[in-house]
């Protein structure tokens, strides 16, 4: 074999990258292995928070608002701690965004409120004076799609092992379990329960209406996620 | 002439030629500007000692034969003189073991670098910064209350807008302890808003007695104490006060100790345990503050407090 090898310098070459690389793969996978792991505390996407997020995703959210935290201090001050790489370990597609127009989202739910978001989305300007961002007022009419987030939260937990229906452990030393659903009829009924309780502490009596008539508009959604970017 | 010398000799010329019309022509060559004629300098440089170099290995290559004794053995046909290393790559090969033996144990377990650990030493600096700068600051009331309106500025206005009046209503205005709004909404549904620092509910509408009637207090009664209470405990609503809010609130509202809080005035204490807890009421939610130091939740808190005052 390695007579063999000797006399032919291309495959020679060959044998020498595959054991380089080799070498290569042993050191990096597993540390990239361990260092994407969910960090204690990383939970999936309920389903309401997942039919918010494909909301944020189809108004280009990410456009303006990264979701990523540097480790400066002018940053983590204004922000919060900065992003480990485990805590996006359900993002599918990760929103990190390539620029700051707006200010970082990745941990909105601790300094903002429902009734916030609801004054600030209907008209940005009379929350944040001098703020350039746009008036998102079709959240409040449009119904959101519950039913894609369901066939994307059926699609991770069979492809990517997502733990669904699964006790995990939290930063607290508390369990959570997020559901999902058997069924569509019953994904649609547990999104209607979380809407309700987001609705409770909103003021639009048209999106107040809508929950109780079982709809849940993207606004209710919305803000379902960014109050759990924690 | 050689061969591979003619053509080194050609492509010489031929490179200063280009560097010429290329730079020549744009008035790279002459002129006042020293440092253009030092990078016209340095590719005539590079240009001669390439050629010169290349030409050197190539003629080697071409003319030069092995000398030395062979060594005995053959591999595979392939054999070896027992000629000396080259002094300099010896010189440079111990160098090498020498540094990658610091590298091992003292070069890199020592000076590892880490975007975290940067972060970690930046913040240490500036939080030892921030303590001397502002070491007696909780028993200068002037400049705790500088610092409390620029961290106001920077966190509150968001919702109680930079004139905290709480922007139309969208948040509490911070110029008046509580707003008829407030009131009611509590007197309806009760309260529990930790502002004495530990869980100490106040009824709904249903565990309030009025002691003057001696039944619940009614929607009329509602109305009345709530226009006492937010307007500064003035008008009428003074013997509905005294009858169901007194009892826990003291008679002029200011709360007592581990009973009720202070509903006549901000008090710096109070806005704290806001601060701390965060808190739900007729408005919306609020969230807890723990982000901020504790330097800067007094600060803030003095700074709140003052502004019902002015």
């Amino acid at each position: 074999m390695f007579h063999w090898l000797e006399k032919n310098p291309f495959f020679f070459a060959v044998a020498v990258f595959v054991v380089i690389a080799f070498a290569g793969l042993v050191e990096i996978l597993p540390n990239f292995a361990q260092a994407s792991r969910p960090v204690v505390g990383a939970k999936p996407y309920s389903t309401l928070e997942l039919t918010g997020r494909l909301v944020y995703i189809k108004n280009n959210c990410n456009g303006c608002h990264s979701q990523l935290i540097r480790p400066f201090k002018s940053e983590t001050d204004r922000y919060g701690h900065y992003s480990l790489s485990g805590e996006y370990a359900y993002d599918r597609p990760f929103l990190w965004g390539s620029k700051r127009t707006g200010p970082d989202l990745m941990r909105v739910g601790n300094y903002r409120t429902t009734d916030w978001h609801e004054n600030h989305m209907k008209d940005p300007a009379a929350v944040v004076p001098g703020s350039i961002m746009p008036a998102y007022t079709w959240l409040y009419k449009n119904i959101a799609d519950v039913d894609t987030a369901y066939a994307e939260q059926l699609t991770v937990q069979k492809f990517f092992a997502v733990p669904y229906n699964k006790e995990l452990p939290m930063a607290d030393g508390s369990k959570v379990t997020v559901a999902l659903a058997d069924t569509l009829e019953g994904a649609r009924a547990s999104a209607l329960e979380e809407a309700k309780v987001v609705a409770a502490d909103m003021k639009d009596q048209s999106v107040k209406d809508a929950v109780a008539a079982g709809n849940v508009p993207e606004i209710v959604a919305l803000i379902a996620y960014l109050n759990r970017l924690k | 002439m050689n061969k591979t010398v003619l053509a080194a000799i050609i492509v010489t010329i031929s490179m200063l030629g280009f560097t010429y019309i290329a730079v020549g022509s744009a008035g790279g060559m002459g002129g006042e500007d020293w440092v253009n004629k030092l990078a016209v300098l340095g590719a005539v440089v590079l240009v001669l000692v390439t050629t010169f170099v290349v030409t050197k290995y190539v003629r080697q290559m071409q003319n030069d034969t092995a000398g030395g004794k062979l060594a005995d053995e053959s591999w595979d046909g392939i054999g070896e003189y027992k000629n000396e290393p080259p002094f300099g790559w010896a010189v440079v090969y111990f160098g090498m073991v020498i540094w990658a033996i610091w590298y091992f144990l003292a070069g890199y377990p020592l000076n590892s670098y880490s975007q975290i650990g940067e972060y970690n030493e930046d913040t240490a600096v500036l939080d030892k910064k921030f303590e001397a700068e502002f070491a007696g600051i909780l028993s200068n009331p002037e400049k705790l209350n500088e610092m409390g309106e620029s961290v106001y500025n920077a966190n509150c206005a968001a919702c109680h807008g930079l004139q905290a009046d709480g922007m139309d209503g969208k948040a509490a205005d911070l110029h008046v302890r509580l707003s008829l709004q407030s009131v009611k909404h509590v007197l309806m549904n009760g309260s529990n808003s930790n502002l004495l620092g530990t869980s100490m509910p106040m009824p709904d509408r249903n565990g309030l007695l009025n002691t003057n009637s001696n039944a619940l207090i009614t929607d009329a009664e509602i109305d009345t104490v709530s226009k006492y209470v937010a307007g500064g405990f003035k008008g009428e609503g003074a013997d509905v006060f005294a009858g169901t809010c007194a009892a826990c609130h003291g008679a002029d509202g200011k709360g007592m100790e581990m009973v009720a809080p202070n509903i006549a005035e901000m008090s710096p204490s109070m806005v704290e345990m806001v601060l701390n807890h965060g808190k739900k009421g007729a408005m919306g939610a609020m969230p807890a503050f723990t982000n901020l130091t504790e330097v800067q939740r007094k600060a803030v808190a003095a700074y709140v407090a003052s502004l019902s005052q002015k």
